[in-house]
C-alpha cells in the first residue's frame, strides 16, 4: 500500500502548485544554462570552423574577435614567405547592423580569398560555395535568405548562392561569407553622398591648415582613409612544422602578434564569456537553491500536517522505514515531477526557437542539475524525516 | 494458559514534588479468550496501564509477560516495540485513531500489510472483517465522513485484522449512545469467544460489564477488587 501516494492524493492542489512553481523555477535554470552554453559555444563556433592552424592579428591586439586588429592586406604574402608556412590567406570580419529579408538584422561579415580558400565556410546545407570573384554569398539560414535571393549591402546587390546553418559570430548573430574585395568594399566604401561629404570634409581641414585650394586639392587622395587592410592572415602550416617556432618567427621579423586557434579560444573564454558565465552561474545556483528549499519546505509542511497519523502509525506498530519511505517518496514524486516539467518547458522554448539566444542544452548539465535536485531535495527533507521519527507516538492519543 | 502476566507494575509521571503514582502494584494475568473489563472513575490509571502494556508508555518498575515472552522487567527486554505491538496486540484507542487519507478499507488493510500480508490479501481480508462488523457498506468512505458510531467499528476492525493475541479497548463505547455502547460491547465479547484473543476492556459504566470473564476496578492507580 502507497501511503505516499494516498496521501498526496488528498492534497493534490497544493502538490501540483508546487511541481508547477518549482518547475517552472527549474525551467528558468535550463534556460540560463542553455544560454551560457550557448554564449560558449557561439564564441567559439566561428574560430572552430575556420580551417586555419593560426591567426596573425595586429601587433599588441587580442583580435580579430575580442577587438579590432588592422592588418596591412599585403602582409599575407609577407606570412605566407615565413618558413613553415604552408599557406597563408587575408581574413576579414566585422560586425553589422542592416536591412536584410525585410528586417533590420545584426550579423557579421566574414571575408576570405575565394582563390586561397581559407576562411570559407565550412558546411554548406544548400546551395555551393563562393565561386565568382564579385557579387555572391553564403549566407546563414537565420537570416531568413533563400538561395538565389539578392541583398543590397552599400552600394551592391549580392546573390545568394549558398545557405549555412548555425553559423554564427562570438556574439550569436549570423555569418554573411563574401569574397574578400566585396567584404572590404561593404566595409569601406560608403555610396556617393557620403563619399561626397567626407570629401568635403578632408577638403576642409586641408584648406583650414593654411593650403591654397589648388594644394589641398591635390592631396586629398592623399589623406583620404586606406581601404586596403585586413582583420587577419590565416595561416596553415607545413605538416610536422613547430607551430610555436613559426609563430615567433612572425611576430619577430613582421611585427604581429599571433594565435593558434586553442589559444583563441581561450582568449574567448576567458574575456567575454568568463564574465557573463559568472553571472548566468550564480544566477543557477541561487535558483537551485531555492527549488530545493521550497521542496524542503513543502515536504515539511505536508510532514506536520499529518505528524499525528505519522505518530498513529507508529502506535499501530508501523516501522521507521514505512515512515521514512512515506516522506521520501513524497520528496522524489516532488523532485521528479518538477524536473520534468521544468526540463518539458524549457525543451518546449528551444523548439519553439522563439528564443532570441542560441540556447544549448548538454545532457551532462541536465543530468547534473537532476541530481542536484534529487539529492538536495533528499537532504532538506531530512529535517522532515527527523521530525517524524522524534515524535513520539502517544502524540496521536492527546487531544 | 496465560497470555498476559503482570506483576508488581507501577508507573509514576514527573520527579520529586510533582510526581503522580500512575499505578502501584499491579497484579493480575489474562487467559487466551478471556474477557477482562477495567472500572474506575477518570484518572484512576486505566489508559496508562493500557499504554503501558502495549509497550507505549514505558513503566516504572514491574514485569509484563506477554505470549510467554518477557518484554518488561524493570525495563524494556530487548523487543522491537513496535514489530511486538503489530504482531501481538491490537488497540481501539480513545479517539479512534483512523488515518485521516486512508479509506476505511485501507485503514483495516494496512495494519495486515504492516505485517507483510500482500495488498491484495489484505483487502480481502479487511472486507471480511468490515462485513463482519457490518460496516462494509463504507469501505472506500474516508473517516471524516464517518460518523462516531462507524468510526468506532473500523478502529475495531483494525484492531482485530492481525488476529492479535491481545486486544486492549480504551473506552470504546464513551462516544456512543447506550444502544450502541451495548452492541460494541457485544462486538468484543464475541471476538473474544471466536477469535480467542484476550480482551482487556476499559470502561466506567457499570452497566456495561455483564457477562465479562473477570472485572477489575482501578482507583488512584490501584487494584480495589
Ligand atoms: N503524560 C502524563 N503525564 C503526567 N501525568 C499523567 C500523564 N498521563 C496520565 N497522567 C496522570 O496519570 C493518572 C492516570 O491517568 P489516566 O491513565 O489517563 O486515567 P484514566 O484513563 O483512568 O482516566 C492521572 O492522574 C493523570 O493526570
Ligand atoms: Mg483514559
Amino acid at each position: 500500500m502507497d501511503l505516499a501516494i494516498k496521501d498526496i492524493s488528498r492534497h493534490v492542489g497544493k502538490f501540483i502548485a508546487t511541481i508547477l512553481g518549482v518547475g517552472l523555477l527549474l525551467t528558468i535554470v535550463f534556460i540560463m544554462n542553455g544560454i551560457y552554453r550557448g554564449i560558449i559555444a557561439d564564441g567559439i563556433w566561428l574560430i572552430e570552423n575556420t580551417d586555419t592552424d593560426l591567426w596573425v592579428v595586429e601587433r599588441g591586439r587580442g583580435g580579430p574577435f575580442n577587438e579590432q586588429s588592422r592588418v596591412r592586406m599585403d602582409m599575407y604574402k609577407s606570412v605566407q614567405a615565413t618558413p613553415g608556412v604552408m599557406q597563408a590567406g587575408p581574413f576579414i570580419v566585422y560586425a553589422v547592423q542592416r536591412e536584410i529579408a525585410g528586417r533590420s538584422q545584426q550579423f557579421s561579415i566574414v571575408g576570405y580569398d575565394i582563390a586561397i580558400g581559407l576562411g570559407k565556410p565550412g558546411r554548406i546545407i544548400e546551395g555551393r560555395q563562393i565561386t565568382a570573384f564579385h557579387y555572391e554569398m553564403v549566407a546563414d539560414k537565420k537570416l531568413g535568405l533563400q538561395l538565389g535571393d539578392t541583398v543590397r549591402l552599400g552600394v551592391h546587390d549580392y546573390r545568394v548562392v549558398g545557405i549555412t546553418k548555425g553559423a554564427v559570430d562570438s556574439g550569436g548573430n549570423p555569418l554573411i561569407y563574401l569574397a574578400l574585395p566585396d567584404a572590404q568594399e561593404v566595409l569601406y566604401q560608403m555610396d556617393n553622398q557620403a563619399i561626397y561629404a567626407s570629401r568635403a570634409a578632408s577638403l576642409q581641414r586641408l584648406l583650414n591648415a593654411g593650403l591654397s585650394q589648388a594644394d589641398a586639392e591635390r592631396m586629398l587622395p592623399l589623406v583620404s582613409a586606406p581601404v586596403d587592410t585586413i582583420s587577419a592572415v590565416l595561416v596553415r602550416l607545413r605538416p610536422g612544422e613547430d607551430a610555436q617556432l613559426v609563430k615567433d618567427h612572425i611576430a619577430k621579423w613582421l611585427y604581429l602578434s599571433v594565435f593558434s586557434s586553442d589559444d583563441e579560444k581561450n582568449l574567448m573564454l576567458e574575456g567575454r564569456v568568463k564574465r557573463i558565465s559568472i553571472v548566468l552561474g550564480t544566477f543557477r545556483v541561487l535558483l537551485l537553491v531555492v527549488s530545493i528549499v521550497i521542496v524542503a519546505l513543502i515536504v515539511y509542511v505536508l510532514t506536520i500536517e499529518k505528524i499525528k497519523s505519522i505518530a498513529t502509525l507508529k502506535l499501530i506498530g508501523a516501522s521507521n522505514w514505512v515512515i521514512v519511505r512515506l516522506i521520501l517518496e513524497q520528496t522524489l514524486m516532488l523532485t521528479i515531477s518538477s524536473f520534468l516539467f521544468g526540463y518539458t518547458m524549457a525543451a518546449l522554448l528551444k523548439a519553439s526557437e522563439r528564443f532570441p539566444r542560441t540556447l544549448y542544452f548538454l545532457t551532462f548539465d541536465t543530468i547534473t542539475i537532476f541530481l542536484i535536485m534529487l539529492v538536495g531535495g533528499i537532504l532538506a527533507s531530512g529535517l522532515a524525516v527527523w521530525h517524524a521519527l522524534k515524535a513520539p507516538p502517544a502524540l496521536a492519543l492527546g487531544g | 494458559m496465560p497470555i498476559l502476566q503482570v506483576e508488581g507494575l507501577r508507573k509514576v509521571f514527573g520527579e520529586g514534588a510533582l510526581a503522580v503514582t500512575a499505578l502501584e502494584a499491579i497484579d493480575f494475568t489474562v487467559k487466551k479468550g478471556e474477557l477482562m473489563a477495567l472500572l474506575g472513575p477518570s484518572g484512576s490509571g486505566k489508559s496508562t496501564l493500557l499504554l503501558c502494556l502495549s509497550l507505549i508508555l514505558e513503566p516504572t518498575a514491574g514485569r509484563i509477560i506477554i505470549n510467554n515472552k518477557e518484554i518488561y522487567n524493570n525495563g524494556w527486554t530487548n523487543v522491537d516495540a513496535r514489530r511486538f505491538r503489530r504482531e501481538n496486540i491490537g488497540f481501539i484507542f480513545q479517539g479512534h485513531n483512523l488515518i485521516p487519507f486512508l479509506t476505511t478499507l485501507d485503514n483495516v488493510a494496512l495494519v495486515m500489510t504492516l505485517n507483510g500480508v500482500r495488498e491484495g490479501d489484505a483487502r480481502k481480508k479487511g472486507m471480511e472483517i468490515l462485513e463482519y462488523l457490518e460496516i462494509a457498506h463504507r469501505a472506500d468512505f474516508y473517516p471524516s465522513f464517518l460518523s462516531g458510531g462507524e468510526q468506532q467499528r473500523v478502529a475495531i476492525a483494525r484492531a482485530i485484522a492481525n488476529e492479535p493475541a491481545l486486544i486492549f479497548a480504551d473506552e470504546p463505547t464513551a462516544s456512543l449512545d447506550t444502544e450502541r455502547g451495548f452492541k460494541v460491547m457485544g462486538l468484543l465479547k464475541r471476538i473474544a469467544k471466536e477469535k480467542g484473543s484476550g480482551v482487556i476492556t476499559v470502561t466506567h459504566d457499570h452497566r456495561m460489564i455483564d457477562g465479562f470473564d473477570t472485572v477489575y476496578e482501578l482507583m488512584d492507580g490501584r487494584f480495589v477488587k
